[in-house]
């Protein structure tokens, strides 16, 4: 990857971009801008939509692709599968997988797989496919057929289905999406995405990836970070709940208590 | 009108919350239940966090049972002193079940003892409700002589020690099987997410043998010190109240049990037990089928870490 790092974030119409001082001056370059950094979590949160604006410099003016990669704060995924025991179905023993971002999303100016090839794209974690979730505590090392270090997990072969079955019900959720049609290029050089974070979206630091393909490889990146977080009221009880939760309990406990007494005042008829 | 749960951080519709509310409110205040077997599955149906829905209900449950046992005491209709022991077992009890649960949910088996549970105390009770209620209806129908009173309560309840005299219910039993029952009302108050009446109230009428004036009040006395205490315990340990939730569903909970309340003296006992039957039938054939059907989607995400 090539990383001379551009000061300067791209606005909507500029034409002609002043090209970045670097050694290797007619490298292509990728620069891209949220219109937002911070999404507040009010009572009224519904969701939000980002819009990501970018742009792509290259004198050579190669035929380039633009993937962009969103990633949400990490969140271990706890699953179970149900099984049918005696005519029941019951849960079988719970499976922690690990690497989960609470909220993902790739989109691309074409799908992923004509981009790139399967290992570059595993490498980037790019693509629901290729996120670097796995269970470490059903996994262990042993050799195998004289060779050594082979990873296997306990879950055997329905190892796959538990993986997909972790990104099935994430994006049912909303909070995984890969759009293959996700970036679109409004004018020469110049693209545009729209990230839509569901009310489920967690709070934290999102980290956006911005990638210049050409010729299938990556050549120049940015990053760029959103951060989602609760604030006034909401906040507050959040805070509040999780830091003394004793006294929360507590405070909303004896408030729930005062609310009945005092309906059963305000009704009483004499 | 949608609006943001902190705790839960989904957004709920708050008129659809609060009408839930004063329909579950409605239904506790007419046959003395907490109404937390009906809510909790709403809650959890309406797309909020299992574990929320459970905790954020003992404070609904709570504030709605405050709300009509107030109108019960009025019309002394509460027996304070067996509420009381009633209550000492269920906080114990509750304390039991709230460790119970969490260790159920580190197995990643909490769903199946809830949906056994439903299942198999609520299609029990229910039935045996219906069944007693409907043949009360059909002997008055056809105007048979109703059948003696069975004033002999069951020799047990006299051979355990510990008597203690319960002046309100004109009892004079044993302190055992009020404890063994309050306690055994806390532990499943705490798996279930219940208030636990729907159990409380047949085993005072037909256990404990007490009048049926008293029994209601009496044990939403015993609802509120148990969720109360319930409610406290999920959030100091789980953190897992949500007091926009149980707020806008106590609004319309203690205004739904003012009205169930005062219809309630508008019915005749066994008819009103006969409905209650019907609903706790309903509720507990339907949390137990899911055990039955084959699921569409096999895997199941679930909350926490334990």
């Amino acid at each position: 990857m090539i990383g001379p790092i551009l000061a300067l974030a791209a606005t909507a119409t500029v034409p002609s971009p002043p090209l970045p001082p670097s050694p290797a001056a007619s490298a292509p370059v990728i620069s891209a801008a949220l219109t937002d950094t911070t999404v507040q979590v009010k009572s009224d949160f519904r969701g939000a939509r980002i819009v990501l604006y970018g742009a792509v410099f290259d004198a050579a003016a190669k035929p380039s692709d633009v993937v962009v990669l969103v990633r949400g704060p990490e969140q271990p995924v706890r699953l179970t599968r149900k099984q049918k025991v005696v005519g029941l179905w019951l849960n079988s023993r719970p499976v922690v997988f690990r690497g989960a971002p609470g909220f993902y999303r790739a989109a691309s100016n074409r799908p992923l797989e004509d981009i790139a090839n399967f290992g570059t794209l595993r490498r980037l974690g790019a693509g629901v496919d290729h996120l670097p979730i796995n269970a470490p505590a059903e996994q262990h090392i042993e050799t195998r057929y004289g060779v050594r270090d082979v990873v296997v997990s306990s879950l055997g072969p329905d190892y796959y289905d538990w993986r997909r079955a972790v990104v099935r019900l994430k994006e049912k959720a909303g909070l995984y999406h890969e759009d293959g049609r996700g970036v679109r290029f409004v004018d020469r050089g110049l693209f545009r995405a729209e990230i839509a974070l569901p009310t489920g979206a967690p709070t934290g630091v999102y980290r956006a990836e911005i990638l210049l393909f050409q010729d299938g490889k990556p050549v120049s990146s940015r990053a760029r970070t959103l951060t989602v977080e609760k604030v006034g009221v909401e906040r507050a009880l959040y805070v509040w709940a999780h830091d003394r939760p004793w006294s929360y309990g507590l405070a909303a406990m004896a408030f729930a208590l005062a609310a009945g007494w005092a309906a059963s005042a305000a009704f009483r008829r004499d | 009108m949608d609006i943001y749960l902190p705790i839960a951080e989904v957004a709920v519709n708050a008129p659809l919350i609060v009408l839930l509310g004063a329909v579950v409110g409605f239904i506790s205040g007419m046959f003395g239940i907490g109404g937390g077997f009906l809510m909790t599955p709403m809650l959890v149906f309406l797309g909020i966090p299992a574990p929320v829905a459970v905790s954020s209900m003992a404070n609904h449950v709570a504030a709605s049972s405050m709300s009509s046992v107030i109108a019960y005491s009025r019309r002394r209709a509460v027996d304070l002193r067996m509420g009381g022991v009633l209550a000492a077992g269920g906080v114990v009890g509750a304390f039991a079940g709230v460790e119970l649960f969490r260790w159920l949910r580190l197995l990643g088996q909490a769903d199946l003892v809830v949906s056994v549970s439903y299942l198999l105390f609520l299609s029990v009770i229910g039935g045996l409700m219906l069944m007693e209620s409907l043949g009360a209806i059909l002997r008055r129908r056809r105007g048979d002589p109703a059948p003696p009173r069975r004033d002999r309560r069951p020799v047990w309840l006299y051979g355990l020690p510990l008597k203690m005299r319960f002046p309100r219910s004109r009892l004079y039993i044993s302190v055992v099987p009020p404890l063994t029952l309050g306690a055994f009302v806390g532990v499943l108050s705490a798996i279930m997410g219940v208030g636990g009446g729907f159990v409380l109230v047949p085993a005072m009428v037909y256990i404990l043998r007490m009048p049926a004036g008293m029994v209601v009040g009496t044990s939403l006395l015993q609802i509120i010190i148990t969720t109360a205490l319930t409610g406290v315990l999920q959030a100091g340990r789980n953190q897992t109240v949500d007091i926009v939730l149980a707020t806008l569903l106590l609004l319309g909970g203690i205004v739904g049990a003012q009205f169930g309340a005062r219809a309630s003296a508008r019915f005749r006992a066994e008819e009103l037990r006969a409905i209650l039957a019907l609903i706790v039938l309903l509720v507990g054939l339907r949390m137990g089928l899911g055990l039955f059907l084959t699921p569409d989607e096999p895997f199941v995400l679930l909350s926490g870490m334990g």
